[in-house]
Order: structure tokens, then C-alpha cells, then sequence
């Protein structure tokens, strides 16, 4: 095992490497172009024993992986954005085919505007399709998460893809110290691929994905899927325990930071989540009592852990990284849903910010910790808030008075008859 | 915590300085967190990475608002806005830059009560660039309590291991040089405070429902591109001499390929040095050599080209 | 039909349309060959981009055009300029916009969408019969992800997915071969190092109507790895080899309009790009090389 500094794409790469995955259909999108390169780059020089193929979308891509799977090789892949929303309509498909891989999502905002910045629109977007979804906070998180998505996924009693999220650029391209786990550790807590009965050979023909007809045996597929994804609810705790034991790394399906005392508490996904660690050890020395809770898991959605790890709090301060328009914060709505109707729930109040990559700054959560306070104290929820301030605002006027001015005749050039 | 942040231009090696940085101060015990921010930029444009460094888990993300140390590997990045060069320096933040004018001076300039540290070029200038990145890591990590010259040499080491042979003996000349350069400053950069509550509050407002006309992402407008002067990216600027130019401005004109040759109403050929962004391509295809580069710094003083 | 206004060099324009101050890397060959296009089309046009590099030449909030722009995805480009073109007919027929108020559309893409995802939209823009331009620069990889390859990567080229001894191992695809066997109204290659021969072939294929496509080769500093200064003339070896054959396809017929006698050895393009730098060291890869000339030759003997 070696500690070293690594981007969160490199976390990735390694991951994967770690899997010993046998093929990457692959597609470049920024921001997780790195965790391509790097695997391309080991099967090129033969570092590590897989193959990589390139495609010209990531709708493609995303079919060759679950068909890979499907004939039953240990598939990994990796996109943002555009490019899994491009392949949206095969993630819902492939899911369905019950053969496992691993999908790392490099999470950057959507167009439009169009953005090469982070926040969680795209992968929440994904959140119905059938992929279970892992949300990493560090580099760390994203090396174990994608080992961590391997079991889950290929477990018998799951037998669904995953995703892996990461921030864009947050994580991405940020080195943070990683523990690299020796192989051989690596491949006791991960054996190798076992795809079970859903498999191509000529011995054994197979005709997979039929269409069906009637309302009867298409239910019964898609709850079969939804039975599954709910039961890797409890195979993530044993899978959990084994990457403690193996690794000697925690990852509980929901992580509670100081949360035993807390009289209100942050809720968020992702690395933006570290920042609300670091604004909860502020408050604290100044007395506040207050904690994070940060679901590791999304897909399944971890209801019953969420509900005890906000059991005794009385004010909850959800931050949502993303935006359903029209709606407001999907974490807020869904956590809602798992609250709503229980004796003494907490009020919750909602915030949405850290969109494009917006940064929400310590002077911010202060502030939202000030509010959910004032919440609990008058026992009302305020208005949703979407963060921003009047300096922002004032930046965003000065461009608009650029993009709203009369037609420049500053650049030299006659206008000239041409065009159709 | 160290709060660290670089700034250079696309291709300097800010990257890389910070990487070296980041992976000194890691390899002498600390909990390290580098990144570079960068988007649309190209090589010339202005970017910078940011560097944290503490003796406990660092749990803080993205931009440095409050730097204890801003290493500027280009001075004349001081001038472009957009650069965000001198963004939260407050009186206990070091800063260096890469310059031969005194520090005194910038203090001046700048209006700093802060220590204003510089760095000048080594003796093969011209090809300095290249080094860029090793020398403004290894002056840093002079100026960052706790960092060894073993450390520097072992961080350039692993995070230049990708160049030849030749150019990595050279970056880490640079990079121990400016170590060296250093020595009268050693250690002396602070941590700052951390934030708490209690401080300035967000100024938060309710953003105001505007008509789809603006709220879209729309330019009403044509050219407003000119308004960026890209000619900031430049490090050497083409000057036309206009008695060996036989205004064949098919060529040059043409060949430009942000079209910033033209004929003016006088009938010469003109460079438009807010947009050129010095690829040089003029100067090599003009036929007669009428057009001659010129480093960006010393045209900049001698109002070379401009009319 | 007009006359031809761009018959010797001196009739290149003096002044010029896009502005600057964009994005684009200092000696980006497909700027080059942009700007000098926009020349010939004049703003009377509106821009339908794919997502590439020049996605970033209107960011909010400016742009370089005096005409319109308008940006899609990256697979969907044509389609967006099917979308445009109707509308704008629909308008003019029903008398809601005057003639005057009409835009020559233009499709803007990189060769990774031209080449890959963006086929079945372009191929179905041409079945269609669509009256545009469809332009590519191609700068021979995803340049705007840091040069990934693609399928318009040429055999043996280091880019960050290639990075063996061996770089690429696929071979250049043939787009413009693809394009002609969809028979659209006018097809050309060009580039910005020969500017005549581009102004020529912009302005005759603005004389037609239909679909009409320019690949235009985009010499990538940053991708190709090279001196920003030299853009131009690795253009001119990418000509005077034989590589890049500045070509046109018109009424069923495919005319060369540059043909160079002796062509220079490939080799000469090759070595000024760090792209092709592990074919010379540290150890020459003299079948490689000769390889790369071979399939040169065979093409200008298949021509000639």
C-alpha cells in the first residue's frame, strides 16, 4: 500500500485498475477525460491487463459497456454531463439487462447555458434509470467507492450498474493524499467477475432483453429491478464491512459528523460536503451545536439511515447541488418524503447554490446554520433559497449591458453582401 | 493551514509549479490539496492553481479566498483584471513575483502594506520560460515554513518525470536557484486565521424575475468579442516595418488568423495589438521579412508599432 | 450568376469580418480558415455549432460574429440547421420577415462530431436536401477535451489515448468520400494556409443551393505540437505532400485544384510535429514512414 497524492480522476483510474476490469468502452468529455488517458495508458503499455475502444458517442459507449457485460466480461466506464444525458436512453436500458459494470460520473452542470463546471444536475438525472449511485466526497471515497461499486453491483442479490459520482475539478483535478491499496488486498476484498447465468456462448444460447407484451410481466420486470436495487441496501452494509476489513476504510451508507449532539444539522452529497465539515468544526467553537449528514448512497435511497441519523435533530439544513426547474432541490424533496408524517420530524430548510461550480463559502453556511436555527426557534420553515448575492448580481448586470448593446462599429470592416 | 495560490499564463507551468509545491510539502508530513482552475483558457491566458497545506485533514474547497502566499510567474498578469492576481491579499499575505523591478517598488505600485518578495530570471533568460514553474515551486517552497531542499528536489523529481532528460536537469537548476534566491526569506510565510461565524454575512438577495429578452443566453448584439483584449496574452508582439513593406496584405491579412492585419483608411498595413495574440505567423510568412518580433515587455515600453 | 471575385490574390479583402478576441489558441489553423471564410459569407448567415473547440468563440457574454450564431449539441448540429433553414422559409413564405431579413445557414463543427456521432444527422441533412454550409475544421482529434483521438486522426499520431510507440492505430477516415457518396450539391476540401483556393471554393459553393460541405484541414499548435508560428507553413507541406489534396465535388465529378509535381516527401511534414516525433526518435521507424508515404503515392496515382 502506498500514500500518495492523487487527482480524484486518478482515484478513479485506479479504482478501476484495481478491479483488474477487463474492457473500457470509452468516450473523451471533460472533466473525466484524465481517468481514460491514464487507463489507455496502462493497457498500452501493458501495466494493466485490459482493453480500452474508443467510440463515437457516449450513447454507443454506453451500449457497449452493458453489452460487454452481458457477454460477461468485468466492464468499467466513465463520463459527465452532456455525455450521460446523450446516453440516457441506454442507461435505463442496459440497466434492465441485470448485467453489472460501473459507470464513473465526473459531475458537471448541464447545458444551458452550456458549463464545463461542476454541480449535480446530471447525475441526479440519472437517479430513475436503474444505476445504484455512490457519491464520493473525496479522492479517497472515489478509489474505494468504484471497488466498493464493484461488489455491490455484481452481488447475486443486486445484479445492477452503478454509478460512481465524483465532483468535476472539486475532485477531478484536485490531488488530495490517496491510499493505494496492494493488489493483492485489493482482490480479496474484489475476486474476479462472475457473471453468473447472464452470459453469451455458443454452448449455452441465450436471447437477452426480449420485448414483452402486457402489462403483467413488464411490471414484474421493473419491480424485480426495484426489489433489487432496495436490497442492496443491506448487502452495502456487508459489503461495507468487508472493505473495512480488507482496506481498513469506513464508508457507512450514511455518514453523521458530529452529529450526536446537533440541534441542527447540514444535509449535502459530495465534496462540497467537506466544506459543511469544515463550517460545522467553526460553529462548533463558537457553540452551535451542529452536524452533517451526508448520504454515501443515493440509489437505493437510504431512508431508514437517514431517519436515525437525523432522530434527535430539530432542524435540518438541506443543500442541494442541483435543481429540478420548477420544483427546487431534489435531496430536499426526497428527504421530505422520507420525513414527512413521523412525530417530532425537524422542520427542514431548504438552500440550493454551488451550481456551474459556484462556490458556497464559509460566511454562507454560517448563515444557512443562522437560519435553520432561527427555523427551529419559530417552528417555520422560510422559502426555498436559491444562494445569491447582490455582488454576483451586480457582475452578471455588467455583462448584460455588454451582450444587450447596440451593434459595435469599432472593428474595421466594411459589412460586406454575402451570406445565403 | 498554508493557503497558497499561483498565478501564470497557459504554458508557463503554473500547473506543474503547484504540483511540485504540493508534493514537497506532502513528502515532509503534511495533508496536502493542489489543484488547477482553469476553463476556456488557452496557452497565454491567464490561470492559476491553488495549494493547501495543513497538519490535520483539510476539509475547505475551491477558490483561496485569503492567500498566505501569491506567487505571480508573469508580472505583467498584475495589469489583466481577469488575472485576480492581487484578489484578498491582505497585510499578513506574502507575495511574489517573477520581475527585476524591486519589491519596494510594487509596494508602491500596488499600494501592499504586506512584504512584496521578487524573483528574477536566470542567466539563460531566453529560454527561462520552460523553467518557469520549477523556479516559482522552488522559490515557494523556501518561503513555506517546514519544506527541505531534499523535499523540492524529490517533488521536481517525481512531477517532471515526463520531460527529456536535458530539460529536467535545467528545471531543476532553475528550481534550486530560486530555492536559493530565497534564503533571506526563509519560512516567512503565516497562516492566516480561519473564518467564523459572527464575521461579515452574506449579502444574499432574492434574484428578481427577469424577461426571457435577457434571461436567456443571448447576445443581442454583434462583435463584442473586441472588447476582450486577448492582446494580453502576448509575450512578443510582431512589429511591422513599414519600409520594407510592400503591403501585400493578402498574405499576412489572410494568414492571421484572429485577422487582427489590416489595411487602414492611409492605406498601410496595420497590427491591432489589443487582439494579436502573438503566434508569430506574420513574421514568418511575410516575404520581404518586413515584420520583426519583438519581446512584449520591452515593446510595451518603447510604444513600439503603435502609431 | 456573379463573376468570380476572387481570381488572383491580390482580391482577398483587406479588412475583415470576425472580430477578434476570442478563445481560440494563438495560431489556430482552423481560425485561420474560419476567418477567411466568414470573409466570403459575410454576416448575412447564422453559425449552427457542434460541440467542439470553436463551441468557445461565443462565451457570455461575446461574440466574434457580426451575424447570427446558434449552439446545439454535439451530435445534433445539422439537424438544428435543418430546424433554422425551415423556419426562416416558412417566415419568408408567409411574408413574417422580409427577403432581406434572410440568413444563409452554416453548420460549424470539429471533426470529432463531423467525423463520429454527428454521420447520421449530417447524412440525413443531405437526404433531406438541405440548403446549407456545412463546415469542419479538422484539427484531427477531440482538440477540445486535449486531443483525444478520433476517427479523423491520422495512422501513427501521438495523441493522449495513443500514447504507445506505435501512436494511433486506426487510419484517417475518408469524410469527404463519405460526403460524396451521399452526392450533396458541392463538397470541398481547403485550407488556411492556401487562401485563394479557400476564397474560391466558399464562393462557389455560395453560388449553389443545397447541401454543400468544407473540410477544412485546422494545422492544432496545441494538439499537433508545434511552434504557434509554423501554422501556416506545416499547411503548406500538409498541400505540397500530398497529404491533405485540395480537392472539390461538383456535378457528380471530383476535380483536384492543387496538384503539386514533384510532391514533397511526407517526411517533411511529419518531423515539424511532436505528434509524429517518436517516428524520428529515438529510433527512426523507417517502415512506418515509408508506409505513410506509400499510401500518399497510391492516392495521387489512383488521381492521376
Amino acid at each position: 500500500m502506498t500514500r500518495e497524492l492523487l487527482t480524484g480522476n486518478g482515484a478513479a483510474a485506479w479504482g478501476a485498475r484495481l478491479a483488474n476490469v477487463d474492457y473500457v468502452p470509452a468516450f473523451p468529455i471533460t472533466p473525466q477525460t484524465e481517468i481514460i488517458e491514464r487507463l489507455g495508458a496502462w493497457f498500452e503499455s501493458g501495466e494493466a491487463p485490459g482493453r480500452m475502444v474508443t467510440f463515437e458517442s457516449e450513447h454507443s459507449m454506453i451500449t457497449a459497456a452493458g453489452a460487454a457485460a452481458a457477454t460477461g466480461v468485468r466492464v468499467f466506464t466513465a463520463t459527465s454531463s452532456q455525455g450521460l444525458l446523450y446516453g440516457m436512453e441506454m442507461l435505463y436500458t442496459v440497466a434492465g439487462w441485470r448485467a453489472p459494470f460501473v459507470l464513473v460520473n465526473v459531475s458537471r452542470g448541464l447545458a444551458t447555458p452550456v458549463t464545463l463546471e461542476s454541480d449535480h444536475d446530471d447525475v441526479l438525472a440519472a437517479r430513475d434509470c436503474g444505476f445504484l449511485q455512490i457519491h464520493c466526497a473525496t479522492c479517497q471515497e472515489v478509489l474505494d467507492g468504484v471497488l466498493l461499486a464493484y461488489r455491490l453491483a455484481e452481488h447475486e442479490r443486486v445484479r445492477l450498474p452503478a454509478i460512481v459520482n465524483l465532483d468535476g475539478f472539486h475532485l477531478s483535478f484536485t490531488r488530495e493524499p490517496v491510499e493505494i491499496p496492494a493488489p493483492e488486498v485489493a482482490r480479496r476484498f474484489l475476486p474476479d467477475f462472475d457473471p453468473g447465468a447472464i452470459r453469451f456462448r455458443a454452448s449455452k444460447p441465450i436471447s437477452q432483453a426480449v420485448a414483452v407484451l402486457g402489462g403483467g410481466p413488464y411490471s414484474y420486470f421493473r419491480y424485480e429491478m426495484h426489489r433489487a436495487a432496495e436490497e442492496a441496501l443491506a448487502v452495502y452494509d456487508e459489503v461495507e464491512e468487508g472493505l473495512a476489513r480488507e482496506l481498513g476504510r469506513r464508508m457507512p451508507v450514511v455518514e453523521a459528523y458530529r452529529i450526536e449532539d446537533a440541534e441542527i444539522a447540514f444535509v449535502m452529497i459530495g465534496s462540497f460536503a467537506t466544506k459543511a465539515m469544515a463550517a460545522v468544526d467553526r460553529l462548533r467553537e463558537s457553540g452551535v451545536r451542529v452536524g452533517l449528514v451526508r448520504p454515501r448512497l443515493l440509489r437505493p435511497w437510504p431512508g431508514d439511515a437517514l431517519r436515525r441519523a437525523l432522530a434527535r435533530v430539530r432542524g435540518v439544513c438541506v443543500i442541494d447541488q442541483n435543481l429540478s426547474l420548477g420544483r427546487g432541490g431534489v435531496l430536499y424533496a426526497e428527504l421530505a418524503a422520507s420525513l414527512y408524517g413521523r412525530p417530532d420530524a425537524p422542520v427542514l430548510v431548504s438552500f440550493v447554490g454551488g451550481l456551474g461550480g459556484r462556490d458556497i463559502c464559509p460566511e454562507e453556511f454560517f448563515e444557512m446554520a443562522s437560519v435553520t436555527r432561527e427555523a427551529v426557534a419559530s417552528g417555520r420553515a422560510p422559502e426555498p433559497r436559491l444562494l445569491y448575492t447582490a455582488r454576483e448580481l451586480r457582475e452578471v448586470r455588467k455583462l448584460q449591458s455588454v451582450a444587450l448593446a447596440e451593434r459595435h462599429e469599432t472593428a474595421p470592416g466594411a459589412s460586406r453582401r454575402g451570406g445565403r | 493551514m498554508y493557503r497558497i495560490r499561483m498565478h501564470g499564463r497557459g504554458g508557463q507551468g503554473t500547473k506543474t509549479a503547484a504540483r511540485i509545491l504540493g508534493s514537497a510539502l506532502f513528502a515532509q508530513g503534511f495533508e496536502v490539496q493542489d489543484a488547477p482552475r482553469y476553463g476556456a483558457e488557452r496557452r497565454g491566458a491567464p490561470m492559476d492553481s491553488t495549494v493547501r497545506a495543513a497538519r490535520t485533514p483539510i476539509y475547505e474547497r475551491g477558490a483561496i479566498a485569503r492567500p498566505d502566499l501569491v506567487v505571480v510567474a508573469d508580472e505583467t498578469l498584475v495589469a489583466v483584471p481577469a488575472a485576480r492576481v492581487l484578489e484578498g491579499i491582505d497585510a499578513h499575505a506574502v507575495l511574489l513575483l517573477r520581475s527585476g523591478t524591486p519589491g519596494e517598488v510594487w509596494q508602491q505600485r500596488l499600494r501592499i502594506d504586506g512584504p512584496v518578495l521578487t524573483l528574477s530570471d536566470l542567466p539563460e533568460a531566453a529560454s527561462a520560460t520552460r523553467f518557469v514553474g520549477a523556479a516559482c515551486a522552488g522559490a515557494a517552497a523556501r518561503l513555506v515554513p517546514g519544506v527541505s531542499r531534499e523535499a523540492l528536489v524529490g517533488a521536481m523529481g517525481s512531477e517532471l518525470a515526463g520531460m527529456s532528460g536535458s530539460l529536467r536537469a535545467r528545471s531543476l537548476e532553475a528550481g534550486l536557484a530560486a530555492w536559493d534566491a530565497m534564503a533571506a526569506h526563509a519560512g516567512c510565510v503565516r497562516e492566516g486565521p480561519e473564518p467564523s461565524p459572527g464575521g461579515t454575512r452574506p449579502d444574499w438577495i432574492d434574484l428578481p424575475l427577469d424577461e426571457a429578452r435577457v434571461a436567456a443566453p443571448d447576445v443581442h448584439a454583434a462583435l463584442t468579442s473586441v472588447q476582450v483584449r486577448t492582446g494580453l496574452w502576448r509575450t512578443m508582439r510582431p512589429v511591422i516595418d513599414p519600409d520594407h513593406c510592400k503591403r501585400c496584405h493578402w498574405l499576412c491579412g489572410s494568414l492571421c488568423p484572429d485577422g487582427a492585419i489590416s489595411v487602414d483608411p492611409e492605406g498601410s498595413v496595420v497590427i491591432d495589438y489589443d487582439h494579436c495574440k502573438g503566434c508569430m505567423i506574420c513574421v514568418v510568412i511575410c516575404p520581404p521579412h518586413a515584420i520583426h518580433a519583438v519581446p512584449e515587455a520591452r515593446a510595451c515600453e518603447e510604444g513600439e508599432g503603435s502609431r | 450568376m456573379s463573376e468570380n471575385v476572387y481570381r488572383r490574390m491580390t482580391d482577398l479583402p483587406s479588412t475583415h469580418l470576425l472580430g477578434g478576441g476570442t478563445a481560440m489558441c494563438a495560431g489556430c489553423g482552423g481560425l485561420q480558415a474560419l476567418h477567411q471564410i466568414y470573409d466570403v459569407m459575410g454576416e448575412k448567415t447564422i453559425f449552427v455549432n457542434a460541440a467542439g473547440c470553436m463551441t468557445l468563440l461565443s462565451i457570455y457574454p461575446f461574440t466574434p460574429f457580426r451575424g447570427s450564431w446558434l449552439y446545439t449539441s454535439m451530435a445534433s448540429a445539422p439537424a438544428g440547421a435543418q430546424g433554422v433553414r425551415d423556419a426562416l422559409d416558412i417566415l419568408r413564405e408567409k411574408g413574417r420577415i422580409a427577403a432581406e431579413d434572410d440568413l444563409g445557414v452554416v453548420v460549424l463543427t470539429g471533426d470529432g462530431a463531423a467525423y463520429g456521432m454527428g454521420l447520421s444527422s449530417t447524412s440525413a441533412a443531405i437526404d433531406r436536401g438541405l440548403d446549407f454550409l456545412y463546415l469542419c475544421y479538422d484539427n484531427e482529434g477531440y482538440g477540445n477535451t486535449g486531443q483525444q483521438s478520433s476517427a479523423a486522426t491520422p495512422h501513427a499520431a501521438h495523441t493522449a489515448t495513443a500514447t504507445g510507440p506505435s501512436g494511433h492505430t486506426g487510419f484517417k477516415k475518408d469524410l469527404f468520400g463519405l460526403w460524396v457518396a451521399n452526392r450533396p450539391r458541392y463538397a470541398a476540401t481547403v485550407i488556411g494556409a492556401e487562401p485563394l483556393d479557400l476564397a474560391r471554393k466558399i464562393e462557389k459553393a455560395g453560388r449553389h443551393s443545397g447541401p454543400r460541405l468544407v473540410l477544412a484541414l485546422a494545422p492544432c499548435p496545441t494538439g499537433w505540437d508545434f511552434d504557434p508560428a509554423d501554422t501556416v507553413e506545416i499547411g503548406r507541406l500538409a498541400v505540397r505532400t500530398g497529404i491533405f489534396p485540395l480537392k472539390e465535388y461538383e456535378d457528380g465529378r471530383v476535380v483536384h485544384t492543387r496538384v503539386r509535381r514533384p510532391r514533397l516527401p511526407v517526411e517533411e511534414y511529419l518531423e515539424r510535429q511532436g505528434r509524429f516525433a517518436h517516428l524520428f526518435e529515438p529510433v527512426r521507424q523507417q517502415a512506418v514512414l515509408d508506409a505513410i508515404q506509400a499510401r500518399v503515392d497510391a492516392y495521387w496515382a489512383a488521381v492521376e
